[in-house]
């Protein structure tokens, strides 16, 4: 049963980051890898707070570790997209890199070994139910936040913006600060996520921020439809409840990890062949 | 008239090509003022340089009175610098209606904060700007295409959905770039009336065309342009019964 919990607590996290990413580069049209740094920006955040100010509340951690991840994030998209859009790629990896190459080398994050002893919040039997109910209410807002955004006249202005940026500016539009603010939602999200993250698990540490994980994230988002809005929430479930179910068929060890391995890859293959725009994404536009 | 533009001195070069050089230029209200002049001639770059698409490298722009040199792109629109492209660059993954629902000057609905805190403002906007979309289209005769991918439309309505487009920003100056190039027919007519009809409300229009015809019938001042100087300015027939500038455009 926590079992479970752990691992619906996971699959929201991840449609958090899913979703968000999504917002970033399937409407945005911003390519960056930094998405796993700003979550661990959260994730530190909030972690470091819980730990060395003891007396401030959970939520205001959080809070606080999103609003880091915005202002990162501004002062990311804000310098590099004044070059161009191109280099906002570049510039997010090395952001990502040397960022988390700080957290490593740095005593107060714990360095290469994490932060463990982040105080529980929540203690007791309910502890699980209740960070399910959290996250899981998290990852519900994000999503209809995303797609309240998609939806109106301001995702409107995105698919202009991404179709024709210059048709799009002289109309009056201002696309940096569009883009801007896109990427700091989408990051400030990613934050969130982080921050109840290192709540949940009380333990962070910088392996579990790779610029990999960005390609895990992409993953869920292509596979259940780039540019829908529930398109990452099917593909996190995917990503992450296949290998899970697989371990139900009581393999032995040996067998497992390969059986794993290569059903899950078959599968994403099957998908992406089936539905090249992703599970939700419309068919006929991915051709 | 009231002058509505004013180009002093605008000196552009891309390397050793010069497009602009030393480029004076006024237009009034209600006016139509024609731009002709080869290809290369650097009619387009004119209009980059006035809608703050590319910088100059020296001179001065002012509309209605007021130096807008440090302005840039988006904010000329909102001041009312309206311009249509020469391969139209409409929102290809959108609706001719959402396209148009692009164009007001400021738009309150595209706004992160409203969306949270302004959703009745928000829909009230909408309303408001598509009965305006929907006027303009139907100037046009283009209601029925209001929920057509643009993409799915033959090239002479694209060419329409352009104008109609930039004509959802209402300001002061209207600049078109070669709108009749591969537009025939019914199209022809409507882009005449609705050009005629913007600049009778008041707005001053320049048009870059190679239909010399279509600047005849529209316009009672010309300028001619090549290798970035404007050679001559005055009314249509001169520049037309010119000898110079006959060779020099029409390759005689
Ligand atoms: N961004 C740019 N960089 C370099 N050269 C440019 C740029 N924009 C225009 N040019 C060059 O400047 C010259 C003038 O181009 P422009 O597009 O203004 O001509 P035009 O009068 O509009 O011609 P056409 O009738 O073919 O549209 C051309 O030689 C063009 O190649
Ligand atoms: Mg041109």
């Amino acid at each position: 049963m926590d079992y479970l919990i752990t691992l619906a607590i996971l699959i929201a996290i991840y449609v958090i980051l899913g979703a968000s990413y999504n917002l970033v580069i399937g409407y945005g049209g911003l390519s960056t890898v930094a998405h796993p740094i700003f979550f661990a920006i959260g994730a530190y955040t909030t972690g470091l707070l819980s730990v060395n100010v003891p007396e401030l509340p959970a939520v205001v951690n959080v809070l606080l570790g999103m609003v880091t991840a915005v202002v990162a994030s501004v002062l990311l998209a804000g310098s590099a997209l004044r070059v161009s859009g191109d280099y906002l790629l570049i510039a997010s990896l090395g952001f990502q890199l040397g960022l988390l190459q700080l957290i490593k080398n740095l005593d107060f994050t714990g360095g290469p070994g994490g932060l463990s002893a982040i105080p529980s919040t929540i203690l007791g039997a309910a502890r699980g139910p209740a960070f399910l109910a959290i996250t899981g209410a998290a990852a519900v807002a994000c999503v209809f936040i995303i797609r309240a955004i998609v939806n109106g006249p301001y995702g409107r202005a995105i698919s202009a913006m991404r179709d024709e940026e210059l048709a799009f500016t002289a109309l009056g539009r201002n696309a940096m600060s569009m883009k801007i603010a896109i990427f700091a939602i989408g990051c400030g999200m990613a934050g969130g996520a982080g921050g109840i993250y290192a709540y949940y698990f009380q333990y962070i540490s910088p392996d579990q921020f790779e610029v990999l994980a960005s390609a895990t994230i992409l993953t869920m988002v292509v596979l259940g439809g780039m540019g829908t809005p529930f398109g990452p929430v099917v593909g996190a479930i995917l990503l992450l409840a296949i290998p899970q179910a697989i371990t139900f068929l009581q393999l032995p060890p040996a067998i497992m990890a390969p059986t794993q391995g290569i059903i899950f890859t078959v599968l994403v293959l099957v998908f992406l062949y089936l539905r090249p725009a992703g599970i939700l994404g419309n068919k006929a536009r991915a051709i | 008239m009231t002058e509505i533009l004013r180009v002093e001195g605008l000196q552009k070069r891309f390397g050793g090509i010069v497009v602009s050089d030393n480029i004076h230029l006024t237009i009034g209200a209600g006016e139509i003022l024609g731009l002709i002049g080869p290809n290369g001639a650097g009619k387009t770059s004119l209009f980059n340089l006035i809608s703050g698409v590319l910088r100059p490298d020296a001179g001065s722009i002012f509309l209605n009175g007021q130096k807008i040199d440090g302005a840039p792109l988006y904010k000329r629109a909102r001041m009312g610098i309206a311009r249509t492209w020469q391969n139209m660059l409409l929102f290809r993954t959108m609706t001719v209606l959402d396209n148009m629902l692009v164009g007001p000057r400021d738009y309150a609905g595209e706004s992160v904060t409203r969306l949270a805190f302004g959703r009745a403002g928000v829909r009230a906007a909408e309303a408001a700007m598509r009965a305006r979309a929907m006027g303009i289209l139907g100037r046009m005769g283009l209601e029925s295409t209001a929920s057509s991918m643009v993409v799915d439309l033959p090239f002479g309505q694209q060419k329409l959905i352009g104008l109609a487009r930039t004509l959802m920003n209402d300001g002061p100056l209207l600049l078109l770039d070669e709108p009749m190039a591969g537009v025939e027919g019914a199209a022809y007519e409507t882009m005449q009336r609705v050009v005629r009809q913007e600049a009778a409300s008041g707005r001053a229009v320049c048009v870059v065309e190679h239909n010399v015809s279509f600047i005849r019938d529209l316009c009672s001042r010309a300028v001619f342009m090549a290798n970035g100087k404007i050679l001559q300015d005055g009314t249509v027939e001169d520049l037309i019964a010119s000898a110079t500038l006959t060779e020099l455009y029409f390759g005689v």
